[in-house]
């Protein structure tokens, strides 16, 4: 059956519900054949550990002579920088003006990790990345920010948010490439709403799930900050939240399983949820912030390691005379860094 | 004024040039250009086409290797060995090639008619426009000097003169109209199949095939069964979601396609 239906009114909102009905009849926008389950679903930690791995080691191939061994970062010190990044990027976005909607925040973390999964910290600096993540994620969730809008969220003079404007702009296509082109990212907070819509409806024996709302949430904000989004797909992590909240107030859930999936009889299927989702519990509780001083002896080497590659790449270009040389030093003296980020 | 003879040497190496070597840069890139000359001329050679091939695969393998060909000489990678590849392609294919020149000549002279004859009937019929044109005008004009000469030299009232000059100036007019109506009689239809041709009358010949079915599409979405998106309300979901203003049922949005779409992403991938 074919729905023609006419858009009378310029309401956005609308134009969003036609692509609904479209995308559902199409059944092309649907988790179950997406890209993210299909290329971006790890079944172990290990196997993101395996990936980090490698693209970690590659650059330790690659990298230029003249750059001693010690200086380089291992994969424990990438992990601990990169934990300090996705804050950056989730404190970025949490501050953003206009108000970013959490599916656009949720894309953005998404992307940032799935980089690091196949490139090296050294390799690209995670602080234009992040903003290259925010910035791709806004056009691909259809949050209209223009990119003026953008960089004037980032606190910094007017030239330096041009400079880091043309770097975003630089590294776009890259990201996209480094994405592999998946660029649809299913965020489990639709899902979250499903649940709850379909326990007023059919789980009686739960008086009110509407105070689950606020603690799903927030452990929904924190799984966004572990590696669950690579390895369970958004409904089971949604599903997870619901259930810890549930569990915490002191409520029974076992019934919404057995009786209202209809899983009574199916003690596999069952085994292998509650299985994932202590996993992806035992994910979110044991994630806690770097530390402070990791952080900076981290940062020390990753600012030390861009440093020689941009030298190097200099090098390589030969310039006749020194006098170009000392004007390029003294631009790159003049651009943010991270301390200007710590104004937020 | 170097080469005021035709001939001379390059200024700095010394190398004997021609006049008639050089040609007036077409394109913007420099390096377009001797790609397009080289390409002129591999392509003198080269030039086999599709129906020359048994396979598809046979032609595309051809095509790559022209490619090859066009991108070493312009880069001057392997330019001995390439020529070398030229000239025994040439010894080998010689009468494909001149086969090949006559038929592009063939075709090109046959459009060339046919352009010809386009143009011609153009003309023609722009004349005709005109001196049809032309003759209106004098038309209307001999009409207005015989009202005058009338009204001159008449004796009937200047009303009834009037009268019978308006009734002359509209039977002009349907007189225009009808010749322009006449459209000229063609003898071929548009598709090239000429009028008045017996078309045969024997039956088409019927080709069996398989009778398309419809199948409705299936999807596995790993996960407990959605309910259908009319039954929504009939289950109370709907009691659930804010319902649909006015201003956005008007559009065609109503609160189950959220709904809906809220519950399949629950339920979607959930048993993985």
């Amino acid at each position: 059956m074919h729905h023609e239906l006419i858009v009378l009114t310029k309401d956005y909102y609308m134009i969003k519900s036609m692509l609904l009905i479209f995308s559902s009849y199409f059944e092309s926008t649907m988790y179950h054949n997406s890209s993210q389950k299909k290329f971006w679903t790890f079944d172990k930690e290990e196997a993101l550990d395996k990936l980090r791995l490698e693209a970690n080691q590659k650059f330790l191939s690659c990298a230029k002579a003249g750059i001693n061994e010690s200086m380089f970062l291992d994969q424990w010190e990438e992990k601990v920088l990169l934990r300090h990044y996705e804050k950056r990027l989730l404190d970025f976005c949490n501050i953003f003006k206009p108000a970013m909607p959490k599916s656009v925040v949720g894309t953005a973390l998404m992307y940032f990790r799935r980089f690091y999964l196949n490139n090296s910290l050294m390799q690209h600096h995670p602080r234009i990345i992040m903003l290259t993540c925010a910035y791709l994620s806004c056009k691909v969730d259809e949050f209209n920010v223009s990119c003026t809008q953008f960089v004037g969220n980032l606190q910094e003079s007017p030239a330096a948010q041009e400079r880091a404007l043309e770097q975003i702009l630089e590294y776009e296509l890259l990201l996209i490439q480094q994405l592999n082109f998946h660029l649809v990212v299913h965020n489990p907070y639709r899902p979250l709403e499903g649940f709850l819509i379909d326990l007023k409806t059919r789980y009686p024996l739960l008086e009110n799930p509407e105070v689950l709302r606020k603690s799903a949430e927030d452990f929904l904000n924190r799984a966004a900050m572990t590696d669950a989004g690579l390895l369970f797909s958004p409904s089971l992590i949604a599903l997870t939240a619901v259930l810890n909240g549930a569990a915490r107030a002191g409520l029974k859930m076992e019934a919404y399983l057995t009786e209202c999936m209809g899983l009574k009889g199916d003690k596999e299927t069952l085994s292998k949820m509650y299985d994932s989702m202590r996993r992806i519990t035992s994910l979110v509780k044991a994630y806690e912030l770097p530390k402070i001083e990791e952080v900076n002896v981290g940062k020390q080497k990753l600012e030390r390691i861009h440093a020689e590659l941009a030298t190097n790449l200099k090098r390589k270009h030969g310039y006749e005379d020194d006098e170009h040389v000392v004007k390029r030093q003294m631009v790159t003296e003049e651009e943010w860094t991270d301390e200007d980020l710590d104004e937020l | 004024m170097l080469f005021v003879r035709g001939s001379g040497n390059c200024v700095q190496c010394n190398t004997p040039l021609r006049k008639s070597n050089f040609r007036v840069q077409l394109f913007e890139d420099p390096a377009i250009d001797k790609e397009v000359e080289i390409r002129k001329k591999v392509l003198k050679i080269y030039n086999k086409r599709e129906l020359d091939f048994p396979s598809l695969k046979g032609y595309n393998d051809y095509l790559e290797q022209v490619e090859e060909i066009v991108y070493n000489l312009t880069n001057n990678l392997d330019v001995e060995k390439t020529k070398q590849m030229m000239e025994q392609y040439q010894r080998e294919n010689r009468d494909v090639i001149q086969r090949n020149k006559a038929k592009l000549t063939r075709e090109q002279e046959e459009l060339e008619e046919l352009l010809l004859l386009e143009q011609q009937d153009f003309e023609q019929r722009r004349l005709q426009t005109l001196q049809d044109e032309q003759r209106q005008l004098q038309a209307k004009r001999k009409n207005k000097q015989a009202l005058l000469d009338e009204l001159e030299s008449s004796q009937l009232p200047a009303a009834l003169l009037l009268a019978q000059h308006k009734d002359r100036a509209s039977q002009l007019e349907t007189q225009i109209e009808k010749q322009k109506q006449n459209v000229k009689p063609t003898n071929i239809f548009s598709t090239g199949i000429m009028m008045g041709q017996t078309v045969s009358l024997a039956p088409v010949t019927r080709v069996e095939e398989v009778l398309y079915v419809y199948q409705p599409m299936h999807f596995d979405t790993y996960g407990p069964p959605i309910p259908e998106l009319d039954q929504l309300g009939r289950l109370g979901y709907l009691n659930h979601v804010r319902t649909a203003s006015l201003q956005d049922q008007a559009g065609g949005y109503t609160s189950g396609l959220a709904c809906h779409r809220a519950v399949q992403d629950a339920f979607s991938g959930l048993f993985l």
